[in-house]
């Protein structure tokens, strides 16, 4: 085993969090170490247009397609879900207990699911931070949003988000004077202007409130125009061979509707834009490098050491073991990974809460076909959503949600086109000109909705490992317990609800008919199948509270119990509202960042 | 004429029926040669021949199309391979054939469902029918999203 060198900081894993901690606290001289569990085949041109090829000539063209997990670091995929018959389902690297399958994934290469996630940029709302003062249910964070707006401020700087400030002031979200976004909105596809034209403005009853829909465009951490004065971040930072070089900005936005998976010419946002610009003479990247295990002095309960395995062959497990430790570590794994690593090396904490508490934001699809040719499937995959579901008093009773709205036909539901034209071709029989026509009919007039539903924390849903459960490389994998209740099918209903509405009154022929045929979980409430999806949205599993016996970490995402140790990411969410979780872990990797500098200033 | 460009010919003669997208369109794909080779490497020769030789019998009709649907798509044998065909060409994926087909008719081992290639996803024909791209690939520029989708001309879906 052999040691490496003293470090200010050491952070286990490479994606949002972690980078923009590593650029942050390199920036102020401070020697950081990060440890990443994946390859570090994405910070050059050839190494990324591989990921790429490898996309393209995928049969089944999921989230983690382009991304092959790593022998050595295994991670979930989408196909997973459906190989077992029964619980506990074991065959994919969670294993999951249920009673519903936990239907999202994680990347575990350089850069981390930002690799691969669509880059909405929503902050939460103001009442997200105050579920038990406004609504009776769960806990409020020990922040609000006043304390996360000017970090929220700063993180959409450091991911480059494109939208107009003036579009985002609703549901109580307010900015500082002056205040706007370093790109311009990403412009709304036509089929967003289409709908936006019948359905703005229509009321939709939500309990006793009547709720005015607007079809409106989100925050999208996608290169558009700039604003005076912003330098869009780049990615790429080394040659072929490691060598560095100027980084690559990357495109502006240019409509691959592939933001999910892989975008082609990295328009959209991923952590390797902020590890480029981490300060290199003060930090030391280790790809390969699986965590295993955090050591703790028995009387301080102060972390001295993370024990790691480094491996160079991606398809075999031969590996070191080595051992990295510093002054301040920080777990930046994922929401997942770090309730792991944490339980794998028997550090429950004092709450007994860590892992528990799982959350998502368990989604329904709704599709259907417009009345007229649409352009369907142009364009990044999502420009708009409807985000007046998100807030109000209809919390107390059930789940706020809200809708992207697609640009990418029934890709995301059915597998269109290629499900389209199978369709015509062996059940309709079509061919020929006729073939053709339909084609161009039914494909160019596709409509999708993503209805996704908010979740409360439940202690019962949680990430534990088990000893008889491990991966090839030895390591205990995550064993999940998960149950969707009754406040989020709920939520569903009212959102499924509220999808057939809009379609009515859009015109749009509601096709939202599925299937066992279909690759999604599903679950039963009151006599009725709901097929969900996973959002991605893995959070909760370290919460942050005001006192160590209800939760993880204190609300700079130190533990309670270890003094130098912080765990960052979705898994210090107290709650998680109906925003996509990126752009708020990142508010809050920047303030914990700001706070170990001034922290480590005093001397402390 | 060499047997292979004879063959070739037949292939996307027939393949131009069958997809309603015209000869040089297919060409232009870059995939025709692909194509056919796939299905050399999966059917045995005295199939593929059979198939497009019916084909050439049909051929000179006016009413070609008219005349494939009984002649081809609906027979038996050569209906699925038929199929394949359109497959291939707008999706650039080679379906396995059906099971009672299998039965009845052979199975051949390389007859699985796959991907015949990274180019031969790209050049599907459905991207471009749909007045699209394939996803992750061919982008259309910046805001193109924003643009009226265009009519087909009436040729076009005669």
């Amino acid at each position: 085993m052999s040691e490496t060198g003293q470090y200010d900081v050491v952070i286990v894993g490479a994606g949002v969090a972690g980078a923009l901690i590593a650029k942050r606290l390199t920036g102020a001289g401070l020697k950081v170490l990060v440890l990443e569990a994946g390859p570090g085949t994405t910070r050059s041109a050839a190494d990324y247009k591989n990921h790429l090829e490898t996309y393209y000539a995928a049969s089944a063209k999921g989230t983690e397609s382009p991304w092959p997990a790593a022998t050595a670091a295994p991670q979930p995929d989408g196909g997973d879900l459906f190989k077992d018959k029964s619980l506990p389902a074991t065959s994919g690297y969670f294993v999951q207990k249920g009673p519903h399958l936990y239907g999202s994934t994680y990347t575990r290469t350089l850069g981390g699911s930002t690799l691969h996630w669509l880059g909405v940029s929503l902050r939460m709302l103001p009442e997200d931070f105050e579920m038990s003062s406004c609504f009776g249910l769960a806990r409020d964070w020990p922040i609000r949003y006043e304390t996360l707006s000017p970090y929220y401020d700063q993180a959409e700087y450091e991911m480059g988000v494109s939208a107009d400030v003036a579009d985002q002031r609703y549901l109580g979200l307010s900015f500082s004077g002056g205040y706007d976004y370093p790109m311009q909105r990403v412009p709304l596809s036509y089929s967003d202007r289409v709908l936006g034209a019948a359905v703005n403005g229509m009321p939709v009853n939500m309990g006793e409130e009547s709720v005015s829909v607007q079809i409106r465009s989100y925050p999208a951490a996608r290169n558009s125009i700039p604003r005076s004065g912003y330098q869009p971040v780049g990615a790429l930072d080394v040659n072929a061979g490691g060598v560095p070089r100027r980084t690559y900005l990357g495109e502006r936005c240019e409509g691959n509707t592939a933001c999910i998976p892989i975008c082609p010419v990295q328009a959209r946002y991923n952590a390797n834009k902020s590890l480029a610009q981490a300060d290199r003479h003060h930090l030391t990247l280790k790809t390969q490098a699986v965590a295993s295990e955090i050591l703790v002095d028995n009387i301080s309960q102060a972390v001295t050491a993370i024990r790691y395995k480094r491996y160079d062959d991606p398809n075999s497990t031969q590996h070191s073991e080595e051992i990295a430790s510093g002054r301040i570590y920080i777990l930046a794994a994922h929401a997942v990974e770090n309730a792991r690593l944490m339980l794998a090396s028997g550090l429950q904490s004092q709450s007994k809460r860590v892992g528990c508490g799982l959350m998502d934001h368990p989604a329904l699809y709704a599709w259907g076909l417009a009345p007229f040719n649409v352009g369907s499937f142009r364009g990044p995959q999502s420009t708009s959503g409807i985000e007046d579901f998100r807030a109000g008093r209809f919390r107390c009773g059930h789940a706020a949600f809200r809708f992207d709205i697609g640009n990418d036909g029934w890709h995301a539901t059915t597998g269109a086109p290629d499900t389209t034209v199978n369709d015509a071709v062996l059940q309709q029989k079509l061919f020929g000109r006729q073939l053709r026509s339909h084609l161009n009919d039914q494909l160019s007039r596709q409509v999708r909705f993503s209805l996704a539903v908010e979740q409360l924390p439940n202690l019962k849903n949680r990430v534990t490992v088990d000893p008889s459960y491990r991966d090839k490389m030895g390591n205990p994998r995550p064993v999940i317990e998960y149950e969707i209740d009754d406040y989020t099918f709920k939520g569903m209903i009212a959102a499924r609800n509220v999808a057939r509405e809009v379609f009515h009154q859009a015109g749009i022929t509601d096709c939202s008919r599925n299937s066992e045929a279909l690759p999604f979980p599903t679950a039963e409430y009151e006599g009725e199948k709901f097929y969900y999806h996973g959002m991605g949205h893995f959070a909760g599993t370290h919460a942050m509270g005001d006192k160590a016996e209800n939760s993880v970490v204190d609300d700079y995402q130190c533990s309670w119990e270890h003094p130098n140790l912080y765990l960052v990411g979705s898994g210090s969410f107290t709650t998680m509202g109906t925003s996509n979780p990126t752009l708020t872990l990142a508010a809050l990797a920047l303030r914990t960042a700001d706070y170990i500098i001034a922290r480590m200033a005093k001397g402390d | 004429m060499s047997i292979q460009n004879s063959r070739r010919n037949a292939f996307v003669a027939l393949s131009a029926v069958l997809t309603g997208v015209q000869k040089v369109q297919l060409f232009g794909t870059g995939q025709t040669d692909a194509y056919l080779a796939t299905l050399e490497r999966i059917l045995p020769a005295d199939l593929l021949d059979e198939l497009l030789g019916r084909f050439e019998a049909l051929a000179g009709n006016d009413g070609i199309e008219a005349a494939v649907e009984p002649q081809i798509l609906a027979d038996t044998r050569l209906g699925a391979l038929a199929q394949n065909i359109i497959l291939m060409w707008y999706r650039g994926v080679w379906r396995r054939l059906p099971d009672d087909w299998r039965a009845n008719f052979g199975s051949f081992p390389e007859d699985e469902n796959h991907l015949i290639s990274a180019a031969a996803y790209q050049a599907g024909l459905q991207w471009e029918i749909a007045g699209a791209h394939p996803i992750g690939a061919r982008h259309q520029g910046y805001a193109a999203w924003c643009l009226v989708p265009e009519r087909p001309t009436r040729r076009e879906n005669a």
